[in-house]
């Protein structure tokens, strides 16, 4: 249509002020799209890093304010959960397995002559380990004399299956010989085995002199609706409010909690690029209005001669959407190599990049620029259709 | 029965409301334009020329009085059937001649054709029109600012004819262009005249004045001759 030719034509002939309305959008769609790969990016970055214990309700000793760390338990020698308490946990969560585990650090020794070492050592029931941890190399251990380690621990101290490590600071808390090494679980909100030890509950018991009082039970939820499980749990254990027994936290909310959180984090600074989107839009506005001030007797013309005004209209507005779509496209190309550069300085990785969030990212960039281009748009274009002909044509 | 007359205005009076008091542009004007006639209407500055002339082209509509353009009383009409009936009855030509700098000469003359069919439209129709108006083929494709003043004008009455209108509104036709070009202006709009063209032609030149059947002139608002 002939509309659609006058307003490209139009740009063509003001190159210099469409390229510059054009590259406010540029830099808008750039900053939202940029920082919502960054957030994205971080987001699965993080999910990369924690295990999936979505399934989990984690169980600790009550310290008061109810917070704890990823896969920390209760740091106080004297807050435990007793067996009775345990028993207590186990007969709500049925038929879901509810796992205890000890907890504690320890000096140790990798080979004769080795440095002294501290790492931390979970003591678990043998036959709840394989609900819990997955080998990536060796068999689940069940004899006293063995134990599981981290993929990160059996890295850095170049173990194997069949490498022995001495307890202990003089290795006075006897030998363990590695079994299997666990997989990778990344942070967690139970237990974190990467740089870790996992011997038997009778191992921990006998060397330790522990006797039924755990650091944490988890209790793995297979029907998922793990907050059921934690009002449960809690119902059961601090039935008085004066005197609770247990926190009780259920992993998926914490998790979605962290979502959220990014997503809020993700929200905001895709905000601030959005400022810069709104800057662009004052300039598009700028530029349609000098577009249609330039050429008011030339819309009298038109007028006069037969044009409607919803095809002026439809002219200035097809400007705006050129500049736009031209704008958010090249916006949008420049910001997965900003998203690229982002994620490869700050991430260290790029793995993150090309995902649907990022994608939506970026479509969502480029929409916004093309919407502000002709929200922007649309006034100058509604006065050029509204001008009065006669005056219009008397413009000079 | 004889031919229903292209316009009729009907004691038309047209008048500003200006916040230092009324303003009335025409006071009761009355007179018909019948097919085929060429008319000028002549009068002094400020004595309603403009005022007539953008009621005549249905860019204004009367305070009082009736106005119809071939039958059709354009007084109640909405902007949207003002527009129709000036894209499809009505030809303009204007003294700057108007043309649209970004299109080029075959563009400018499509124009009215393209609002009226909403499509594009078959180049040849436009070069057909614009060779009766004398125009040569190897100007067909340069921008307006590319032709001389005369060229313009052409182009402009080529714009003006090509959706075949009733009527031909001419303003100052030659006011912008020297006598000799002017002169060919206006045989071009005898000759154009003389093959069935209505025109109405506003001027302050009697000797352009001349080339027309009729003349009517307009003196503070009212026809007086």
């Amino acid at each position: 249509m002939i509309f659609w030719e006058i307003a490209k034509r139009n740009i063509r002939i003001n190159v210099l002020r469409s390229s510059l309305a054009m590259l406010g959008i540029v830099i808008g769609v750039v900053a939202i799209a940029s920082m919502g790969i960054l957030g994205n990016s971080l987001v699965a970055s993080v999910s990369d890093s924690l295990s999936s214990v979505g399934d989990s309700v984690i169980v600790t000793p009550y310290s008061g304010g109810g917070g704890r760390g990823f896969g920390s338990a209760s740091s106080s020698a004297n807050l435990k959960i007793t067996e009775q308490n345990f028993q207590q946990i186990k007969r709500v969560a049925a038929p879901n397995v509810a796992i205890p585990i000890y907890q504690t650090a320890e000096h140790m020794k990798i080979g004769v002559g080795s440095d002294d070492i501290v790492a931390v050592i979970y003591g678990l029931p043998s036959d709840d380990v394989p609900d819990l941890l997955n080998l990536k190399e060796g068999v689940y251990n069940n004899g006293n004399s063995g134990c599981l380690i981290g993929p990160t621990f059996a890295k850095d101290h170049n173990l194997i299956v069949g490498s022995r490590i001495s307890i202990g600071t003089n290795g006075d808390k006897g030998t363990l010989r590695v079994t299997g090494i666990i997989e990778e679980r990344g942070m967690s909100f139970d237990i974190s085995t990467d740089s870790a030890l996992v011997v038997t509950k009778e191992w921990f018991e006998n060397t330790y002199n522990r006797d039924a009082d755990y650091d944490e039970v988890v209790v793995k939820v297979k029907d998922g609706d793990t907050a059921s499980m934690k009002i449960a749990i809690e119902k059961q254990l601090n039935k008085r409010k004066d005197m609770k027994i247990v926190n009780v936290m259920d992993s998926k909310a914490t998790l979605a909690t962290i979502y959220s959180t990014f997503g809020m984090v993700t929200t905001f600074v895709t905000a601030i690029g959005g400022i810069s989107m709104v800057v662009a839009g004052v300039s598009i506005f700028n530029v349609m209005m000098m577009s249609v001030t330039e050429r008011i007797k030339e819309i009298g013309i038109m007028r006069s001669i037969g044009t409607q005004k919803k095809e002026v209209m439809s002219m200035f507005i097809y400007e705006a959407a050129i500049i736009g779509v031209i704008g958010s496209t090249i916006g949008g190309v420049m910001s997965i190599m900003a998203g690229y550069a982002i994620s490869a300085l700050i991430l260290n990785t790029t793995k993150h990049l090309f995902t649907i969030a990022n994608a939506l990212s970026v479509a969502e960039g480029m929409g916004f620029g093309i919407v502000i281009c002709l929200a922007c748009g649309f006034y100058p274009a509604w006065r050029a259709a509204n001008l009065n002909p006669i005056e219009a044509l008397r413009h000079e | 029965m004889s031919e229903q007359p292209v316009m009729v205005f009907q004691d038309v009076t047209k008048v500003y409301p200006l916040p230092a008091g009324d303003v009335t542009a025409l006071d009761g004007v009355s007179f018909q334009v019948d097919r085929g006639e060429f008319i000028s209407i002549m009068g002094p500055s400020g004595s309603g020329k403009s005022t007539l002339l953008n009621l005549m082209g249905c860019l204004d509509i009367p305070t009082t009085g009736d106005i119809f353009i071939s039958g059709t009383r354009i007084g109640d009409m909405s902007d949207i059937e003002l527009t129709n009936l000036r894209r499809d009855r009505i030809g303009f030509i204007f003294q700057y001649f108007n043309l649209f700098p970004l299109l080029n000469i075959i563009e400018n003359v499509t124009f009215p054709m393209m609002l009226k069919s909403q499509k594009a439209v078959d180049p040849e129709k436009g070069k057909e029109v614009l060779r009766s108006v004398q125009l040569d083929d190897s100007l067909f494709t340069h921008t307006p600012t590319e032709l001389s003043g005369g060229q313009q004008q052409r182009v402009a009455i080529a714009r003006a004819l090509i959706n075949n209108p009733d009527i031909l509104l001419c303003d100052e036709p030659t006011g912008n262009l020297d006598s000799k070009t002017g002169a060919g202006i206006m045989d071009l709009m005898t000759e154009l005249n003389r093959n069935g063209t209505t025109i109405i032609m506003v001027t302050h030149d009697p000797h352009i004045a001349e080339y027309s059947r009729r003349t009517t002139r307009i003196a503070d608002g009212r026809i007086v001759l």
